[in-house]
């Protein structure tokens, strides 16, 4: 597991060490360890039952751990149940109280800590406009939209002002379109309030523009942590490259001196790849957008001519389906922008001649 | 990881500590569960223990059940218990299905009215189809040709009764049962040109088996277990049921009672675990439901069905106004003048008016403390951590009751509350013993209905309140019941109604201070006092009916306040 030196300078907030979950016989976590920083939004990403929700609910102490620790603020609460921990949570289906009226809702917690009544109004008022739902305190939940729901969720969860706050897939029962929008509306209400946040989310567009770092998950491990764009330029496992974004997979063999060949092609690697060499064969991985087509002839290196078979129209861009029988064991894609493809007349049949960027090809062992 | 990694990992699993809401759930759980084991399974041991011993106190082994295997008389009752269950089970079984086929799934018109109709003998005691036969088909009946040189007394009579109150149970089960059918099936068998019988018995039966299966056995326990019917129509016809009070009341031969118990309790354990079992699948079923069935109008066959509900409806409300009409009749069949002398109950033996007064009351304490005592745990149970084994012993323990016949439980407590050594002996021939006998006996639907209550909402709730530091009790009095509120009404109406007409449970408990209506009507009955036993049971029907009335005004009310967010 690899803790980003960049980040150490800032302040640890949560410590998770070696954190095992079992259910009857089943492990659902293995030994997972993870640091997460002081006002840092982190995304644990992975397919369902990978025990992304499984790790979540240990560190609120709704499913406490069979093994491992959990450190907040430096106090260790790895057996304190969740009414002793500091958090706040928004869960998939909101768990809005239906009978209680939204401002009621936002202020639940609120009215048990014996404030005073106009306090308690304020701090409601105050929550509400920062979710801006202002006007809408004396509704009930069920009057209200999806979206308008998820916000008043998301109050009730700030309203404690917990140093943690804790999101499971709070965007997943939206439409698209209103998803798309609250997402940059959480990540702006985050960044302004500072407050740590976990958020699960199997949505890998939603972890890539609302985490300053992503947990990647698979089978109760952690696979990978890095920034958005760590993650989807260089990935750390095969998993990773697949789960992540588009990738062409593309067997290689291996030559008599150790180098990756694609037949009678040798690939040139970045020593960062090259390092991860050892026997036997290769997947070679390479995303359809970084796959080079300008400025490309015989003397490139990783260049070798393709067949254009499919040419589909994606809106901003055109993905080709390419092939080459006697390098390629299947067809690749790439994608070119609509400019390229009338400049170098790209066409179903053609033939064009690509180039796959030493910095931009990553391998992998095979039968991971 | 291996399996020796994981279990060796899960021996040195950390404790979690248990907050403040953990401790409070599980003191609730442990009194719950000691609250059952004191009002169901403490009783049944010592009525077990007692059919083990000799009058004197003696134990006997098996001594007791050999001597009722050899007396022919009691084995004959085994005998005739079966065959009244089995041809009372077949009649209801098939009248119901046709009833409930045609109220799911035809287009004829009052289908609520006949559904109203059909659900009205849950009103009453169980022995007022018993009276209401004495005086159609008795001695001085009004249809007494239609016998024949039969009598009423017998057999016939029960079956008949029993018919007419199992009606309405096996009803319910199966209109759901027809209402969880999946369109496309009927659809595809229309594409295939199926005929309508063909696609009965292909598609339509299939898809009720379950359903049909739960009735069956809930209809043979009903009536196997029931002591209403045989005991006022019977007449030298013994059953299990009769030959227990026969033996309690009528030859304080307790020993004798409890053997017969036991052996009662035998076949309603079964069907009683075929019927767990078969609604585990239809469960399974239900929720794997698709496209709701839209029934289709036929001319012919709508105006058969509509003739097929109106004379079970005519039959159900005869059997009722024939009661209801002689309890008005000043002496039957010779002075037919309406008044209201029958209803002079205090002029009678069996308790009077504060007979009445006494069943009001136990109702209504039944209804607040058992819907209080079976919500509360109902919600522990669902909503508690950890704690598993426990909460699997109470939810085991709540489905004892329904495989109880009332009967044996009110030997059961005699058995335990009157034992010199028992500490509780106190509530002995009191009200609060009948009250604690009636909600033991009707636990299991009422704890039911709180559990599908309870399954429907959010299961993040208490999440959520730890979460803001909330006590759980807080969010349970302030969201988790006002949300549950229908069902909770619905299992308070229940416990009510039932409290009103039951015999079996309290016919061993009540004290000359705490006689009950339906209690009342049976001794009038027995003392020869038919008519005043009439009108004793028309009391509470119509009791049970206004209460249900206002339940539905309630219900309406209360929903458009605290329910006022389910609408948008
Ligand atoms: N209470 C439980 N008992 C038994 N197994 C469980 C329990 N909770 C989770 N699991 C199992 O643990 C694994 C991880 O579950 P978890 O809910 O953490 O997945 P997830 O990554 O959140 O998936 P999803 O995206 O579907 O929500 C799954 O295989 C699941 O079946
Ligand atoms: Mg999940």
């Amino acid at each position: 597991m690899n803790l980003v030196s960049s980040e150490s300078l800032e302040k640890q907030y949560l410590q998770i060490r070696n954190l095992t979950k079992i259910f009857g016989d089943f492990a659902a976590l293995k030994d997972v360890s993870l640091d997460v920083f002081e006002g840092e939004f982190v995304c644990f990403l992975g397919p369902s039952g990978c025990g992304k929700t499984t790790l979540l609910r240990a560190i609120a102490g709704l499913d406490i751990q069979t093994q491992g620790t959990v450190e907040q603020e430096g106090r260790d609460v790895s057996t304190l149940p969740a009414a002793e921990r500091d958090f706040g949570i928004v869960f998939q289906s909101y768990a809005l109280f239906p009978n209680l009226t939204v401002a009621d809702n936002v202020g639940y917690g609120l009215v048990n800590m014996k404030a005073d009544k106009a306090k308690v109004s304020a701090r409601v008022e105050e929550l509400l406009s920062l979710v801006g739902l202002s006007d809408q305190g004396d509704k009930h939940p069920a009057q209200l939209s999806g979206g308008q729901q998820q916000r008043v969720a998301l109050a009730r969860a700030l309203a404690m002002s917990p140093g943690l706050l804790l999101l499971d897939e709070p965007l997943s029962a939206l439409d698209a379109k209103v998803r798309v929008h609250l997402r940059h509306e959480m990540k702006e209400l985050q960044r302004r309030l500072g407050v740590t946040t976990i958020m699960v989310t199997h949505d890998q567009e939603e972890a890539l523009t609302m985490a300053d770092r992503i947990v990647v998950m698979n089978k109760g491990v952690i696979e990978q942590v890095g920034t958005p764009e760590e993650i989807y330029r260089h990935p750390a496992s095969l998993f990773v490259a697949e789960f992540v974004g588009t990738m062409n997979f593309i067997d290689a063999g291996r030559g008599p001196k150790g180098e990756v060949v694609l037949g009678d092609l040798t690939l040139e690697l970045s020593p960062r790849e090259e390092a991860k060499l050892n026997g036997g064969d290769v997947i070679t991985c390479v995303r359809p957008e970084d796959i080079k087509v300008r400025n490309v002839d015989e003397n490139t290196v990783n260049s070798f001519p393709v067949t254009v078979t499919d040419l589909e129209f994606l809106g901003s861009f055109y993905r080709a389906t390419l092939n080459n029988d006697t390098l390629l064991n299947h067809e690749i894609f790439g994608d070119f922008s609509i400019n390229l493809v009338r400049d170098r007349d790209i066409q179903i049949g053609n033939t064009i001649r690509v180039a796959l960027p030493v910095n931009r090809l990553h391998i992998f062992r095979k039968g991971k | 990881m291996t399996d020796q990694a994981v279990s060796e990992l899960k021996s040195r699993a950390i404790r979690p500590k248990l907050s403040r809401d953990d401790w409070v759930m599980r003191g609730f759980i442990l009194a719950i569960g000691a609250w059952l084991v004191v009002t169901l399974l403490l009783p049944l041991y010592s009525m077990l223990s007692k059919s083990l011993e000799s009058k004197d106190g003696a134990f006997v082994g098996l001594g007791n059940y050999i001597e009722y295997f050899s007396t022919p008389a009691l084995f004959y009752s085994i005998n005739n218990s079966f065959f009244i269950a089995i041809v009372s089970t077949l009649i209801t079984i098939s009248l119901a299905t046709v009833f409930a086929f045609i109220l799911a799934r035809s287009c004829i018109p009052g289908k609520a009215v006949f559904k109203g109709i059909a659900l009205l003998p849950l009103l009453a005691p169980s022995l007022l189809p018993g009276i209401s036969f004495v005086y159609l088909f008795g001695r001085q009946g009004v249809l007494k040709g239609l016998l024949g040189d039969y009598s009423i007394y017998g057999p016939i009579g029960i079956v008949m009764g029993e018919v007419f109150y199992t009606f309405p149970h096996a009803l319910m089960i199966l209109i759901a049962a027809f209402s969880i059918a999946d369109a496309r099936m009927y659809e595809a068998a229309v594409a295939l040109r199926t005929s309508r019988i063909r696609t009965f018995f292909t598609v339509t039966l299939p898809g009720i088996k379950y359903g049909l299966i739960s009735a069956i056995f809930v209809v043979f326990t009903l009536v196997i277990t029931d002591f209403g019917i045989p005991k006022v129509i019977g007449g030298q016809y013994n059953v299990l049921a009769t030959d227990i009070y026969k033996q309690v009341i009528g030859q304080q031969n307790f020993e004798m009672g409890a053997v017969v118990s036991v052996v009662l309790l035998i076949p309603a354990i079964l069907a009683f675990a075929v019927d767990r079992f078969v609604q585990r699948k239809q469960v399974a079923m239900l929720t794997a439901r698709a496209v709701p069935y839209e029934p289709k109008p036929h001319a012919l066959l709508d105006k058969i069905f509509f003739v097929y509900c109106l004379i079970i409806s005519l039959m159900i409300v005869g059997i009722i106004g024939m009661a209801g009409f002689a309890s008005f009749v000043s002496f039957w069949p010779y002075n037919l003048e309406l008044s209201l002398k029958n209803y002079n109950f205090d002029l009678m033996d069996g308790g009077g008016w504060s007979s009445f007064y006494n069943s009001l009351k136990m109702a209504a304490y039944t209804a607040v403390f058992g819907t209080i005592v079976i919500f509360t745990g109902a919600y522990m149970v669902e909503k508690a951590n950890g704690f598993k084994i426990v909460r699997g012993i109470i939810q085991f323990l709540c489905m004892i009751p329904m495989a109880v016949p009332g009967m044996v439980l009110g030997l059961a407590y005699i058995f335990f509350f009157n034992s010199p050594s028992n500490p509780l002996g106190f509530i002995y021939g009191t009200m609060p013993i009948l009250v604690i006998v009636t909600i033991a006996h009707f636990y299991t639907v009422s704890h039911l209905t709180a559990m599908t209550a309870l399954k429907q909402i959010d299961p993040e709730f208490e999440t959520v309140s730890a979460s803001l530091k909330v006590p759980f009790f807080r969010t349970f009095l302030r969201v988790t019941v006002p949300v549950c509120m229908p069902a909770i009404l619905d299992i308070s109406i229940y416990l009510f109604v039932n409290a009103m007409t039951t015999v079996s449970a309290v016919i061993f408990l009540y004290s000359s201070d705490t006689t009950l209506a339906s209690v009342a009507a049976l001794n009038m009955d027995d003392a020869g006092d038919v008519a005043p036993a009439a009108a004793m049971c028309m009391v509470i029907v119509a009791t049970s009916a206004t209460v249900r009335v206002l339940h539905a005004l309630l219900t309406r009310g209360l929903s458009r306040r605290t329910q006022a967010w389910r609408q948008r």
